[in-house]
């Protein structure tokens, strides 16, 4: 039975709505009627908004103004006629290519995707064969696309589609409709509906009569119809208790009529047997690919690709970037944000001495320094001398108890004796409770609210020997 | 302005430090703090100050708008919000406008939107009553009340007003600074002052009552001779009283309130016999005499503002003498409620075995309320149960749960007929509950199956009443009674 899990508990009666509008080509009809429509209504919302009596103030009349126009408009963007658009600058900023690091800074940036993916060339080639495939058969299908972030997955896989569309522009392979969603852009699993039919056929519908449209569309035959290419993003977002969402985006490419191809990422390896119901991850099928992460000698060939033909980069630089991110994540986006900061501070450099320097180990390694290293013990190097004296206070009375999470009681009795030794006056209970609850919102602590005052409970949010060094360092031990 | 200052200083006096620091943060042009938190004890004149001392900035160098309101009243965000800007622009919600406010303010966002539209050549002052119920609404409410003045643009300032130390508000995000300002206890020599300020109106009282109340005893030449002799009462007179009346109640009670309306009740008693002319005016050592009767009376009432009834009980007590009379006043009371309380017979004694069943052990059930319940060995655990102390005694730890099987086994046993178990008396014991003399102690709606257990929650005083009217000896029955 494949419609029970789907089907919306509304049922909205569409037997009369034709899907008129499914290619998209009659907007100019669209544009033609919605301002009639508008005229009608105009007189209709002042009338309803009378009914409540205010006070007339200038501002409250403003708003009866504007309403009636912001209506028409929001109609028009619901039925796809005005697209949203950002208001332009005058021009956009020229560089100059002699100026070797803006040049490196701005082929660096995580958004400037590379035409063809260095290191990437395997999953690449094994995406192409089975959308090709799918295309030319037109059959629908599913494939599971999953690694840890910033491996390339989104990027190979729209490198694809782009490729194949070319393709299928200069008519070697059948046309094909390309739908992405993203499930972190959605407020909700079934939004996704939404946002399909909306790139379908442009227009804004509530997500039960997109359903029954898509639902329509998939499950009934049609001549001509063209293969969907539908690339779904963050799989695990899309579901929730029921999984209806999945379930229906995994079950439309098994029907016959559907045309489908779904490509769905996540970062998750063993999501579709972990998150998902038996019955989806049968859908989901066995097609699946696995990004690893980079190791050092790729993220170097990643950089280095992007860096061809400038000289703002030392070889050894970009190597020391790559085998620190290597070693850490291996995510391509944090090595390349590395390197960016490298070019900012270089270009500071360069600035200060009037002559071009190239990025060096040096601005590596500062660069690694702001983005890599912990703040938290410059925190606790910064904090006042209390605030330092509490936290020693803390890490003793865990070292005593043996317990993790401790009572302020406690620490506050290690605080006096510290003080104590210190030879500082102690604080008094309120102005160590302010203590503590400075250092519960920069998080070096994890405190509870102070209403319960002395039997509040505190967990050391950092290592201990965190505190000893910092303290170390701003020699109070 | 400063003169202002001595005006309120002399309404309110003994706080005249308090009343400069106020002026100094809002009075002088400069900009005000951001939120400044008053704390003190209650009735230290806090909301009263501040109430005199607003009014005054209007006029002042800056001109200021204010809204007063108290966090109790603002259960949701909506209410809060609105009511601070109807207050702050002077918009009053009344049948012209349909009772609608100034605007619809349902988020922080809107609010700080609305306030950044008010006119910035004014400065404007939101004191928050009850702040420590700030702390219960939203989580953004306090951290973004405290920083006003940075997010709109105004001249604000946000005056919260609590009885807590600001110890008690901190959250787990942090809190921008406030200026704190303690408003101290009065001492006694305050209190003094303050009371003393009062002499005038309670003289010109005493004589209207005179003057009004025609008393059916006494005659025209009686009612001319005692309004001379208030008239000639002297301050010094009522110095002498109050000293008296502090004396004893000081100790007790810093509440100025308090103080003033038992100060009130206590002062017609005392000036009884000087009006009589059975005691002189400054004969103080008889006067303090003949008053401390009525004021130790007095003492035991304090707080609970019984109007009438506290006139009734502060009348001398000559009807009998044996013991103190504070403890008679106590039993009396007590007794009057049992009596007062109109239960039927077997609501009693389920109250009894109630109480019971609560303040005795279950194991002593057996001991306690069978007939026969076989040798009892004497173990040294039980000799050593015995001699506890008072502190450890069940009728001191506060009431055990039971069952309710086990409170109609006691009933059973202690009511002498022998009575069928009919719906009447369960429906006795829901409606026990009901007037909540029982209360659950847990499983609330499994009370069928007989796991719901209860709690007696009536006291000792009142179960022997109930006792004595039933002819039943309570303390008989506690195993831990001697």
């Amino acid at each position: 039975n494949v419609e029970a899990v789907g089907t919306p508990k509304r049922n909205i009666q569409l037997s009369n709505i034709v899907e008129e509008f499914a290619e998209g080509r009659r907007t100019s009809k669209v544009m033609h009627e919605t301002p009639k429509k508008a005229t009608v209504e105009e007189p209709k919302t002042p009338k309803s908004a009378r009914g409540r009596p205010r006070k007339s103030t200038s501002t409250v009349v403003e708003e009866y103004k504007s309403t009636p126009k912001s209506a028409t408009k929001l109609k028009l963007i619901r039925s796809g006629a005005i697209k949203p658009n950002v208001q332009a600058r005058d021009a956009p900023v020229q560089i100059s290519p002699d100026d070797q690091l803006a040049v490196a800074r701005e082929r660096l940036h995580v958004s400037a995707v590379p035409k063809s993916l260095p290191c990437r060339e395997k999953e690449y080639s094994e995406i192409y064969n089975f959308l090709e495939g799918k295309i030319i058969d037109s059959c629908g299908g599913c494939m599971y696309v999953s690694g840890v972030p910033g491996t390339g997955k989104t990027a190979t896989t729209t490198a694809v589609i782009r490729s194949l569309q070319v393709l299928a522009q200069e008519e070697e392979i059948p046309t094909f409709e390309f739908v992405e969603i993203n499930g972190m852009r959605l407020t909700e699993p079934r939004q996704a509906y939404v946002h399909i039919y909306r790139q379908l056929t442009g227009k804004t519908l509530a997500w039960e009569q997109a359903y029954n449209l898509l639902d329509k569309r998939f499950t009934t035959k049609a001549p001509r119809r063209v293969t969907t290419v539908l690339l779904v993003d963050e799989l695990d977002i899309l579901c929730n208790r029921r999984q209806d969402v999945v379930y229906n985006l995994l079950n439309w490419p098994t029907v016959p009529s559907a045309q489908l191809v779904v490509i769905t990422i996540a970062n998750t390896m063993d999501l579709p047997e972990r998150l998902l119901m038996g019955k989806i991850s049968s859908r989901l099928g066995l097609t699946r690919l696995t990004f690893q992460p980079y190791n050092f000698r790729q993220l170097q060939e990643i950089v280095m690709a992007r860096l061809t033909g400038t000289s703002a980069f030392d070889a050894e630089a970009v190597q020391l970037v790559a085998r620190k991110v290597a070693a850490v994540s291996g995510d391509a986006r944090r090595a390349l944000d590395i390197c960016r900061r490298a070019t900012e501070l270089a270009e500071e450099q360069s600035r200060k001495v009037d002559k071009f320097v190239s990025v060096s180990m040096g601005h590596v390694q500062k660069a690694l320094g702001e983005m890599i290293a912990s703040a938290k013990v410059q925190t606790i190097k910064c904090c006042s001398r209390m605030e330092q004296l509490f936290l020693q206070a803390v890490t003793a009375e865990v070292a005593r108890t043996g317990i993790e999470e401790c009572s302020f009681l406690g620490v506050y009795s290690q605080f006096e004796a510290l003080a104590a030794f210190a030879g500082v006056t102690v604080p008094n209970p309120g102005r160590a409770i302010a203590i503590c609850s400075r250092l519960g919102a920069s998080r070096l602590l994890i405190c509870e609210n102070s209403r319960n005052d002395i039997y509040q409970k505190i967990l050391l949010n950092i290592s201990s020997d965190d505190v000893h060094y910092a303290l170390q360092a701003s020699s109070l031990i | 302005m400063d003169q202002a200052v001595q005006v309120i200083s002399a309404r309110y006096p003994c706080r005249k430090a308090l009343i400069q620091k106020l002026y100094q943060l809002f009075g002088d042009g400069d900009p005000f703090p951001p939120a400044v938190y008053l704390y003190g004890h209650t009735s230290t004149g806090k909301s009263s100050i501040l109430q005199a001392f607003l009014p005054l900035l209007d006029s002042s160098t800056t001109p200021t708008s204010w809204a007063i309101l108290s966090a109790i009243e603002c259960y949701t965000n909506k209410i809060l919000f609105e009511t601070i800007l109807n207050r702050l622009t002077g918009h009053v919600p009344c049948a012209a406008n349909a009772y609608a406010s100034l605007a619809s303010v349902d988020s922080m966002k809107d609010f700080v939107a609305q306030l950044a539209r008010l006119s910035p050549s004014r400065s404007y002052i939101v004191v928050l009553e009850n702040a420590e119920r700030v702390r219960d609404m939203d989580h953004n409410v306090l951290p973004m009340l405290l920083r006003l003045p940075e997010v709109t643009g105004l001249n604000v300032c946000v005056l919260l007003v609590s009885d807590l130390p600001f110890e008690k508000y901190f959250v787990r995000t942090g809190l921008a600074p406030v200026v704190k300002l303690f408003v101290a206890e009065y001492s006694k020599k305050d209190i003094l002052v303050i009371l003393m300020n009062d002499f005038e109106a309670v003289r010109e009282q005493l004589g209207m009552e005179l003057e009004s109340n025609k008393h059916a005893n006494l005659s025209e030449e009686e009612i001319d001779k005692r309004l001379k002799i208030v008239e000639m009462l002297k301050p010094d007179f009522y110095e002498n009283y109050l000293n008296i009346f502090l004396n004893v109640f000081f100790k007790v009670c810093r509440d100025l309130k308090e103080l003033q309306l038992v100060a009130l009740e206590c002062f017609h008693k005392y000036c009884e016999p000087v009006l009589d002319g059975t005691i002189a005016a400054d004969d103080v050592t008889r006067l303090w005499r003949n008053i401390s009767k009525t004021m130790k009376l007095a003492l035991g009432t304090i707080y609970m503002r019984m109007g009438n009834v506290n006139q009734e009980l502060l009348r001398p007590a000559t009807v009998d003498g044996q013991t103190s009379s504070e403890s008679v006043e106590q039993m009396q009371t007590m007794k009057r409620l049992a009596q007062n309380l109109e239960l039927p017979f077997y609501a009693k004694f389920l109250l009894i075995a109630a109480y019971l069943a609560s303040h005795n052990a279950a194991k002593e059930d057996k001991r306690l309320f069978m007939k026969y319940h076989g040798k009892q060995k004497k173990r040294l655990q039980t000799v050593n149960a015995k001699a506890k102390v008072s502190e450890k005694m069940a009728t001191q730890l506060g009431p055990k749960a039971f069952t309710i099987d086990r409170l109609l086994a006691i009933f059973y046993a202690i009511l002498d007929e022998k009575v069928g178990l009919t719906c009447n008396l369960l429906a006795q014991i829901s409606t026990l509950i009901h007037l909540k003399f029982l209360n659950f102690a847990s499983g609330e709606g499994t009370i069928m199956d007989g796991s719901a257990r209860l709690q007696c929650t009536v006291g000792m005083d009142f179960i022997v009443h109930i006792g004595k009217m039933v002819g039943f000896n309570v303390r008989q029955y506690l195993c831990d009674f001697f």
